[in-house]
C-alpha cells in the first residue's frame, strides 16, 4: 500500500499540554480508539451491541469529564504553573472559543449519544443515563461556561 | 515542515495515549497503596513539595527511559569518548554506575570545530594562562574580575563578528536570560520565533514585555504579526509600543535549519523593529571563515542590532557574548546584572576562546582553521545526503552541522538509543517537552574532528539500527557503484581561506 504522507508545521501554541491536539491524525485516532474499545467491550462482556455502546458512552463521559473538565494544570513543571487554574478544555487553543477542534470535541459526545440510544431502542434505564451524560458534557463545553465554576466546585 | 506517514501519526498518538493510561493507572494504585502508609511530614502539617499531577510526565514517562538521557562520560568529548555504563535494578527508577566504560563514537557533543579535546595551539596557551591568572577571577567584572584577557577577548570577538563592540559573560544561558530584561521592559513587545531556545523564552518572560510568537522561520507571518501588533498597540491602553524586538536564532538546535535572515531583517527594517540574533550554534560553524549566519547568507552584520553567541559550541570553552554598537554595549555594562553581579568568565576559558579564534582566522600561522571549516562543511553535507539516501527523514538545511533524524513513536526513542549504544555509537535522542509531542527525534551533531572512516562507520550502524527500529520512512535510493574513498584533506599547498 502506498504510504500517505501528511505535512505539518509546528503550531504556534506555547502550551505544550494542548499543542499535541493540533497535529494531523488526532481526530482519526480519537474515533478509532472509540471504535476499537467498542469492539473490545463486545468481545469481553459478550453483551448486545446497544449495551456495549452505552458502556462506551458512559465511560467516555467519565474519562473525558475527568481529564478535560476536572483536572486542572499541566502534567509537567516547565511552565511553572501558569495554567494551574485552568482545565484542559479552557487551555485548548489558548482560550479561543468555537475553533474547529472544540467543535469536533463537542460533536463527538452527541454522535455517541445518538448511536447509543438508537442501538438500545430508546429503552429506559440506558436512555436516562445516556441523556444525562450528553447534557453534562455538552453544557461543559459551551463558550459561556469558560472559567465558570458552579457553586465554586473545583475552584 | 515535516512530512510523516499518516499511519505513523496515528500510531504515535495511540502510543502516547496508552502510556498516559498506564501512567494514570499506576498513579491510582500508588494512591491506594499510599493510603495505608503515613507520612510524618504530612502529619506535621507540611504541604507536599509538588502537586501530584505536575510531575506526572517525569515520573511515568521520562523515568521509564531514563537510561537514554544524562549518560555520564569519563573522557574529553572528542570524536571518540568513553561513556560510563549504568545499570538499574528497579526498572530504571534509579541507576548506578557499574564502573566500566565503553569507547563510543561521539555524535552528540557540540564540538563543531574539534576544539573539545587537547589542541596543539590552544592547550599550551590555556595552561599558561591558568598558571598566570588562576582558575577563577573570584570577582565580578566591575570589581576586580576584568583581566587583560577579558578585554582582548571582547575586542577580538567584536572584530570577528563584525560589530563595533562586544561584552562577554560566564554562561551562555545567562547571557540571554539576563540581557533581554535589560533591553526591554513593560510596554515593549517581543516577537520571537516559535521554536526559540528556552533561555530566550526565560528572558522574554522575565522582562515583563508582551511576548508574541510567529510561525517558525516564516517572514510573511512575522510581517502579519508585526502589522497586527503595531496597529493594535499595547494591550488595553492601545498606546503605541515603546520598543519592538524580534528575536531569531541562527541555527535552530532542534531542527538544524538556518534562519531566513535576509527576509526577516528586511521585514524588521520596514516596520522599524529591532533584531536580536542568537548565534549559539552558528558562530564558528558556518560561513566561509566561520563568522556565522551573516557571512553565509550575505547579510551585513551592522544591519542586525544585537548579535548574541556562545563559546560553548564551536570554540570549546564556556560562556556567551553580546556584540552590538558601542552605545548598547556601554549601556549593558552598567545595567546588566550578569555583568554587575555575576562572576566573570574564567581566565583559562577566555584564553581558550582567544586561541580558538586565532586558529580559525589563521593567525596562528597555519591553515588548520581553514581545514577545520572545510572539514565540517564537507562532513555535514556528506552525512546528511547519505542519511537521506538511506530513507531517513533528516531535517535541516545543507551546510548545517546539526541533523535531527525523526523517530516519532515514543517506543523508538529508547530502542534506537540503546541499540546504537550497543554498537558503540553514542547518539542523543530528544523527546517531549524539548520537542513537540509527536516529533521525537535523534539529533546528530557533526564535528570537524570526525574522519571519513568514523562517518562511514556511523552510517552503517545507523542504517542497520534504523532498519530494525523501523524509522526509514522515505523510500530508499538505490545504491550507485562506489568510487574509492577520497584521501583525507591534508595540508594542500597554496590553500588559503
Amino acid at each position: 500500500m502506498a504510504k500517505l504522507y501528511v505535512q505539518t508545521t509546528q503550531p504556534t501554541d506555547l502550551n505544550k499540554n494542548t499543542e499535541w491536539f493540533m497535529y494531523p491524525g488526532v481526530w482519526t485516532t480519537y474515533i478509532l480508539i472509540l471504535f476499537f474499545s467498542w469492539l473490545l467491550v463486545l468481545s469481553v462482556f459478550g453483551c448486545t451491541p446497544g449495551m456495549a455502546w452505552t458502556i462506551i458512552n458512559l465511560s467516555h463521559f467519565i474519562i473525558t469529564y475527568q481529564f478535560f473538565h476536572w483536572k486542572k494544570g499541566t502534567p509537567f513543571a516547565e511552565d511553572q504553573g501558569i495554567y494551574n487554574a485552568l482545565t484542559w478544555w479552557e487551555q485548548m487553543d489558548n482560550g479561543k472559543q468555537l475553533t474547529k477542534n472544540r467543535k469536533f470535541l463537542t460533536v463527538v459526545p452527541v454522535v455517541l449519544y445518538l448511536i447509543a440510544s438508537h442501538t438500545t431502542d430508546y429503552q429506559q434505564p440506558m436512555l436516562l443515563l445516556n441523556t444525562l451524560a450528553v447534557i453534562v458534557l455538552v453544557v461543559a463545553k459551551f463558550p459561556n461556561m469558560h472559567k465558570v465554576r458552579i457553586f465554586g466546585i473545583n475552584g | 515542515m515535516v512530512r510523516l506517514p499518516y499511519t505513523t501519526a496515528l500510531t504515535t498518538l495511540f502510543s502516547y495515549g496508552l502510556l498516559f493510561v498506564f501512567g494514570q493507572l499506576r498513579d491510582q494504585f500508588r494512591k491506594i497503596l499510599d493510603l495505608f502508609k503515613s507520612s510524618s511530614l504530612k502529619e506535621k502539617g507540611y504541604a507536599p513539595i509538588c502537586l501530584g499531577l505536575e510531575d506526572f510526565y517525569t515520573r511515568r514517562l521520562y523515568l521509564r527511559i531514563q537510561d537514554c538521557f544524562s549518560r555520564p562520560i569519563s573522557s574529553a568529548p572528542d570524536a571518540w569518548f568513553d561513556v560510563v555504563e549504568r545499570q538499574s535494578n528497579d526498572g530504571n527508577k534509579t541507576l548506578y554506575r557499574t564502573g566500566k566504560s565503553t569507547r563510543c563514537l561521539n555524535l552528540g557533543s557540540y564540538n563543531y570545530l574539534g576544539f573539545a579535546s587537547a589542541d596543539e595551539y590552544c592547550t599550551p596557551r590555556v595552561i599558561n594562562s591558568l598558571k598566570k591568572y588562576s582558575p577563577s577571577t573570584c570577582s565580578v567584572r566591575v570589581d576586580g574580575g576584568t583581566t587583560k584577557l577579558h578585554e582582548e577577548l571582547e575586542d577580538l570577538i567584536a572584530k570577528y563578528v563584525g560589530q563595533p563592540a562586544a561584552v562577554c559573560f560566564g554562561m551562555g544561558y545567562v547571557t540571554n536570560s539576563a540581557i533581554i530584561p535589560v533591553l526591554i521592559g513593560k510596554g515593549g513587545l517581543i516577537i520571537s520565533d516559535s521554536l526559540n531556545h528556552s533561555s530566550i523564552i526565560n528572558g522574554a518572560r522575565g522582562s515583563g514585555a508582551t511576548v508574541r510568537v510567529f510561525q517558525h522561520n516564516t517572514p510573511s507571518h512575522l510581517e502579519e504579526v508585526l502589522r497586527e501588533q503595531i496597529s493594535e498597540g499595547q494591550p488595553r491602553t492601545h498606546r503605541p509600543w515603546k520598543k519592538i524586538i524580534v528575536i531569531v536564532e541562527g541555527i535552530y538546535s532542534m531542527e538544524g535549519e538556518l534562519c531566513k535572515l535576509p527576509e526577516i531583517v528586511a521585514v524588521c527594517k520596514k516596520y522599524k523593529a529591532y533584531t536580536y540574533l542568537d548565534e549559539a550554534h552558528s558562530i564558528g560553524a558556518i560561513g566561509k571563515s566561520g563568522r556565522g549566519l551573516c557571512e553565509l547568507l550575505g547579510v551585513n552584520p551592522t544591519d542586525i542590532d544585537i548579535m548574541m553567541g556562545t563559546f560553548t559550541k564551536s570554540f570549546g570553552s564556556c560562556g556567551g557574548y553580546i556584540a552590538a554598537s558601542k552605545e548598547i554595549i556601554e549601556y549593558l555594562m552598567y545595567t546588566c546584572p550578569a555583568h554587575l553581579y555575576a562572576t566573570s568568565m574564567s581566565p583559562p576559558a577566555v584564553e581558550q576562546v582567544i586561541s580558538a579564534i586565532k586558529v580559525v582566522l589563521g593567525e596562528d600561522g597555519s591553515n588548520r582553521g581553514a581545514i577545520k571549516l572545510l572539514q565540517i562543511r564537507e562532513n555535514s553535507n556528506f552525512f546528511r545526503s547519505e542519511l537521506q539516501k538511506m530513507g531517513f527523514e533528516v531535517l535541516g538545511d545543507n551546510d548545517s552541522p546539526v541533523m535531527p533524524i525523526m523517530l516519532y513513536n515514543p517506543a523508538k526513542i529508547p530502542s534506537f538509543s540503546r541499540e546504537c549504544l550497543e554498537n558503540n555509537v553514542a547518539i542523543v535522542t530528544v523527546a517531549f517537552p524539548a520537542t513537540p509531542l509527536l516529533l521525537a527525534r535523534a539529533r546528530i551533531c557533526i564535528s570537524a574532528s570526525h574522519t571519513r572512516v568514523d562517518l562511514i562507520k556511523a552510517l552503517e550502524v545507523i542504517s542497520r539500527v534504523g532498519e530494525d527500529v523501523g524509522i526509514k520512512y522515505f523510500p530508499v535510493e538505490p545504491m550507485k557503484p562506489q568510487l574509492q574513498p577520497q584521501p583525507q584533506v591534508e595540508n594542500i599547498p597554496g590553500f588559503q581561506h
